[in-house]
């Protein structure tokens, strides 16, 4: 028989690191060198619980280990949250189609991220930090519940720092010590530094907030083509056969995650 | 072509040539009630037949099918649970003994190539589906009557095959013509030339008389029912998008996923472990868009929450959804899910609905 395409490769949790009071962010070596694009999502099983769908929120450039950043929301994700270094997990995948950064080039890159939705883009983040002379700038803004949601709080103002990248954050509830912008994250849109002419828009966040944004970005300008969604859907198989993952004439598992506005717009209740 | 006369009182011999080589499944009559007057006052017959083990059916038992079986033929490629895969280690799952599979109808060959759309193409074949695909016996029947719930020739499907099995067996007098059609079919047909003799004109022209005199019966009594063509299905669906019928149709709805499990074109399924740790298993069962949970996410969100919900989707999937990737429409008019819902939701009736009301809208 040929390769079983139900079968998870082995992994072992290398690091566990707490990214907030419910997501955490597992270091992973695979048994074999792992090579995904960007976007792409894989499926991450407890053996004898199941599995979920999850995107790397690693370098792609990294082939040896893998970042998954996971909120504790489920069956899988809590068992997932109970685990330490040296424990198990299978991986399947990589699934879907991931961000085409070739469409990237020579554009202002609109980042914007709401809480633990930030996973999938600071892997988007590396792969266009690796390669910087291709694009003209990256602009990234990102919401979070309260400051203590906020994920990768030590890498932000890394990011920050970088030449021809512009972060903002924002937070919807403030704490005492917080200095920072307070609302939801398209009040920090309007102002973001890109030539709407020639951007192209990327949202990851819960579906509500990804419609915001995505109106957000039409207001602004940007054209439907132009405009990248996460699209978060059941996804069970990621082959494009279980049928879970349906968005009109589409699997999110097959020809998404990420879409475009463009391919969506026509479609009733896309954000339910 | 290779077209052979076989003897009624032969049947069994043809079987228990196949049975050696294959697993073979048979039609065995279940239910043989008398004839039943359907609403538009005709009829019809009200046999049911299941495809059982020719092991376990006595020889006399064993019959011709005039229309499709109880079950879905796809039953046979993909288990409604089966182990799909073992944890880290490289243990094979052997997909068994060849399958011989009699009384498959025209309705189940066109559900086959929508199986084999989702099991074969695509980024990844299914390797077990493939393994009994590949390696299966398909032995076909023309269909001489059609039940109430039969609507095949309302989407252009006729009630026999052209194409798609092995072996097909059209009933004439005292006896079947047997079309070996597939290499597999005319090496085993060669062995059998002590009870399969070469058919003669007249046998061919009864033949297609019947499958004409079938065809036209079941124009006759379609017409009544007003079924929308093929070629609108996904526009009225699309249409329909906001119409009552869903809500209406869904009241008496029980959530038993019938109408799921019994379609043949119906694919989905759920990958989910048993056991732990070591011995841990993935299983493979099948799932229905019907039910609550399939669109679920962790976290609780779920885009069909709403029963009407779930019946459109399935709609959807089924007119849009195939139509758009696939080109044809994944409902062969076999009807099974008319006979199987507790609840008489008849998808006759929803499609005529979406088909009035998006005329009338139009107007």
């Amino acid at each position: 028989m040929k390769k079983n395409i139900y079968s998870p490769f082995e992994a072992v949790v290398e690091e566990v690191r707490q990214e907030t009071p419910t997501i955490k962010t597992f270091v992973l070596r695979p048994a074999e060198p792992f090579v995904f694009r960007t976007g792409q999502f894989i499926e991450l099983t407890v053996p004898g619980l199941g599995e979920a769908p999850f995107t790397p929120s690693s370098d792609p450039g990294v082939k040896d280990i893998m970042d998954v950043t996971i909120m504790n929301a489920g069956l899988v994700t809590s068992k997932l949250h109970a685990m330490n270094k040296g424990d198990k997990v299978g991986i399947r995948g990589p699934y879907g189609a991931g961000y085409p950064l070739d469409k990237f080039a020579g554009r202002d890159i609109l980042i914007v991220g709401g809480g633990v939705g930030l996973a999938p883009l600071r892997s988007l983040l590396y792969s266009l930090f690796s390669d910087m002379d291709k694009y003209n700038k990256v602009v990234l803004r990102y919401g979070a519940k309260t400051p203590t949601d906020i994920v990768y709080k030590d890498l932000i103002p890394k990011w920050e720092k970088k030449a021809k990248v512009d972060v903002a954050t924002t937070v919807d509830v403030a704490d005492v010590n917080w200095r920072g912008n307070v609302g939801l994250v398209t009040n920090i849109l309007r102002d973001a530094p890109v030539d709407v002419k020639n951007a192209v828009g990327v949202v990851c966040g819960p579906p509500v907030m990804m419609k915001f944004v995505a109106l957000k970005f039409l207001e602004m300008g940007l054209a439907p083509a132009d405009i990248y969604l996460s699209m978060e859907k059941n996804m069970s198989c990621g082959l494009g056969k279980c049928g879970h993952c349906r968005i009109g004439p589409f699997y999110a598992c097959k020809d998404g995650p990420v879409f475009t506005y463009e391919q969506l717009k026509e479609l009733n209740d896309i954000w339910d | 072509m290779d077209i052979y006369f076989l003897r009624t009182p032969n049947l069994a011999r043809f079987y228990e040539r196949i049975a050696h080589d294959y697993e073979l499944f048979v039609p065995k009559k279940t239910d043989a009630g008398p004839k039943i007057k359907c609403e538009h006052g005709v009829n019809l017959p009200a046999d049911e037949y299941l495809l059982n083990r020719f092991q376990d059916v006595n020889k006399d038992e064993i019959v011709f099918n005039a229309y499709r079986s109880i079950e879905p033929v796809r039953s046979f490629f993909t288990h409604l649970k089966e182990q799909v895969c073992n944890y880290f280690n490289n243990k094979e799952i052997k997909p068994g003994k060849p399958v011989a599979v009699s009384g498959v109808k025209n309705c189940d060959l066109y559900s086959l190539k929508i199986q084999d759309f989702v099991f074969l193409d695509g980024n990844e074949p299914d390797p077990f589906y493939k393994a009994r695909r590949e390696s299966a016996l398909i032995i076909s029947g023309d269909c001489p009557a059609f039940k109430e719930s039969c609507f095949c020739r309302a989407f252009d499907i006729n009630p026999y095959a052209d194409e798609g099995f092995d072996f097909n067996l059209s009933p004439i007098q005292e006896g079947y013509l047997v079309d070996a059609a597939s290499q597999k079919a005319k090496s085993i047909a060669a062995t059998m030339k002590d009870i399969l003799v070469p058919a003669t004109g007249n046998q061919l022209q009864e033949k297609a008389d019947g499958r004409e005199r079938a065809v036209k019966k079941l124009d006759e009594h379609l017409s009544k029912h007003k079924i929308p063509k093929k070629e609108t299905l996904r526009e009225i669906v699309l249409a329909g998008y906001n119409s009552k019928v869903w809500n209406e149709q869904m009241r008496t709805c029980v959530e038993c996923g019938g109408c799921v499990f019994m379609c043949d074109t119906c694919h989905c399924f759920l990958l989910f472990d048993e056991e732990s740790s070591a011995s841990a298993k993935r299983m493979r069962i099948w799932d229905g868009c019907l039910y609550k949970n399939f669109t679920r996410v962790a976290g609780g969100a779920n885009p069909l929450k709403m029963r009407y919900m779930r019946l459109r989707n399935r709609y959807l999937k089924k007119f849009d959804f195939f139509t758009a990737n696939m080109g044809t429409q994944a409902c062969c008019g076999c009807g099974r899910c008319i006979d199987v819902c507790p609840g008489k939701i008849d998808i006759r009736y929803i499609l005529r609905r979406l088909h009035e009301e998006k005329h009338i809208q139009s107007i």
